[in-house]
């Protein structure tokens, strides 16, 4: 009856990506694996209506990092998760961010997990996405 | 003026400056700094002892004269001359920025002319320029001087060579941004090597081993994660280490520590991570955590004898086990073969509660 839900992941590694995707797979999630910035911000555009929640690394190839994306979801209501390996270093992106974080090296399993925690906990689990975009 | 009254300092009577014992007491610019300014006087011993001050202390001062064309230095004490390796006759009569270069940025120049146009104090860092052609960074103390009446009569600049203390300061900048880099790229990695066990383990079928075998990195690269701080020093505080490689079994606080500040040697987390996580394992499949109720103490101390180091891991309100029952799995001989490789032991006890390991390290 209801369509699997959608899930983007943004990595740059692609093992890491790769990963992801097949523990996602697994939790019956229909997946968007994005390798750099430029692609997260297409599948936003083509498949924003669609999306239900994100998984993003922080520092991104080709010293992009994941803020663009990050403000394109909280535009559309969309909650995603941090999954990066900066995270104890108390960077001023990461702690500006609204969202949970999850610390490399952890499970894919454990990361997906997470994020369909925000789903069932209601939309309003990133405070911020509350706001829609205009 | 700041410096009332008459007097002069009684052994300044030959000119010029001599060798480094005898030049602060020979510094004669104040005299000179007198004869041009004959209203500006030095008054009793505090005035002797204040001019002293000037000639002798290492930071180098001059004074400006506001009131003249373009605000001209009138006065450089022995230090200025000696930071900036120019003669007293070629600084007296110029503008401060003769000590600008082409590398000296805008902006503390804008604040000084700020300053000077507000008569306020500002201390600013610049890049100045030597006699020589050599650079060095400048901390600027800037500041008005009234006299009885309220009216400015110079500015006071002092000038201190912080070259050394900038060099330091940048070397730090670069080495904790090299430790976090490292720190990012390590964990990283932990991680790709982490999606290569699990891809493998799909396609052989081999999910439920490589998940375990997962379990022994994550918890190695956690351990990690907590030493870059003080990787330079070769050893890491076992605690954070312990905690970190410890933290998915954290949960319902059915995990206690009791350690101190022990560090251990860096090489030692890689078997210290793989025996806490077979014991965790371990209490997971049997013991303290099988149940709803059970916990587990974690003691760590440095070993009788002052070498090495002693985990004791206790389990309580675990299931009931008769030693007779417990075969020997592939984990505990994991351990064994672990900790006689490193010279040390483990003694295993179970009590009613569980069980009661102690395991001591030569590392």
């Amino acid at each position: 009856m209801c369509e699997a839900r959608t899930i983007l992941l943004v990595e740059d590694e692609p093992l890491i990506l790769m990963d992801l995707e097949f523990a996602a797979e697994d939790a019956g999630l229909t997946c968007l694996p994005a390798p750099n910035l430029a692609e997260a911000l297409r599948y936003v555009e083509s498949h924003g209506e669609r999306l239900d929640v994100a998984v993003l690394d922080v520092s991104l190839t080709g010293n992009d990092n994941c803020l663009p994306i990050a403000r394109e979801l909280e535009a559309r209501g969309i909650p995603y998760v941090i999954h990066s390996g900066d995270l104890d270093r108390k960077n001023e992106l990461i702690r500006s961010l609204d969202a949970p974080r999850i610390a490399k090296p952890s499970s894919s399993d454990r990361v997906v997990e997470l994020a369909l925690s925000l789903l069932e906990s209601g939309e309003s689990a990133n405070p911020s996405a509350a706001i829609p975009g205009q | 003026m700041i410096w009332k009254g008459t007097g002069r300092v009684s052994d300044e009577s030959s000119g010029g400056e001599q060798g480094d014992q005898a030049h602060t007491l020979h510094d004669t610019s104040g005299d000179r700094f007198r004869a041009n300014h004959p209203s500006d006087k030095f008054s009793g011993a505090s005035g002797v002892l204040f001019e002293r001050a000037m000639a002798q202390t290492r930071m180098a001062i001059c004074l400006t004269d506001p009131k003249q064309d373009d605000n001209p230095i009138v006065y450089a004490n022995r230090a200025f001359r000696a930071l900036t390796g120019y003669e007293e006759d070629e600084i007296i009569g110029r503008n401060c920025r003769f000590l600008q270069g082409p590398q000296t940025d805008e902006e503390p120049l804008q604040q000084l002319r700020n300053a000077i146009a507000e008569e306020d104090v500002v201390v600013v860092e610049l890049l100045n320029y030597r006699k020589d052609g050599t650079s060095f960074w400048n901390a600027l103390h800037l500041g008005p001087i009234y006299d009885d009446k309220g009216e400015l009569v110079y500015f006071f600049g002092s000038q201190w060579d912080v070259s050394n203390v900038r060099a330091a300061r940048s070397e730090e900048r670069h080495a904790r941004a090299m430790a976090r880099e490292l720190s990012h790229r390590m964990k990283n990695m932990f991680s790709v090597i982490s999606g290569i066990v699990n891809i493998t383990g799909r396609v052989h079928g081999v999910e439920k081993e490589a998940r375990e075998i997962n379990q022994r990195i994550q918890a190695l690269g956690r351990a990690y994660e907590t030493t870059l701080d003080e990787a330079s020093s070769g050893s890491i505080e076992l605690g954070p280490a312990i905690k970190a490689m410890l933290q998915p079994f954290e949960e319902d606080h059915r995990l206690e520590y009791d350690g101190n500040g022990l560090a251990v040697s860096f090489a030692a987390i890689s078997t210290i991570g793989l025996i806490l996580q077979e014991l965790a394992d371990n209490a997971v499949q049997h013991g303290a955590w099988s149940n709803d109720e059970g916990k587990v103490i974690l003691a760590w101390r440095k070993a009788e004898g002052g070498k090495g180091v002693e985990l004791c891991w206790t389990e309580r309100g675990g299931a009931q086990i008769e030693p007779a029952q417990i075969s020997p799995g592939a984990g505990s001989q994991i351990i064994e073969r672990l900790v006689r490789t490193c010279g040390g032991s483990i003694e295993r006890t179970w009590s009613g509660e569980g069980l009661h390991a102690v395991v001591t390290l030569d590392v």
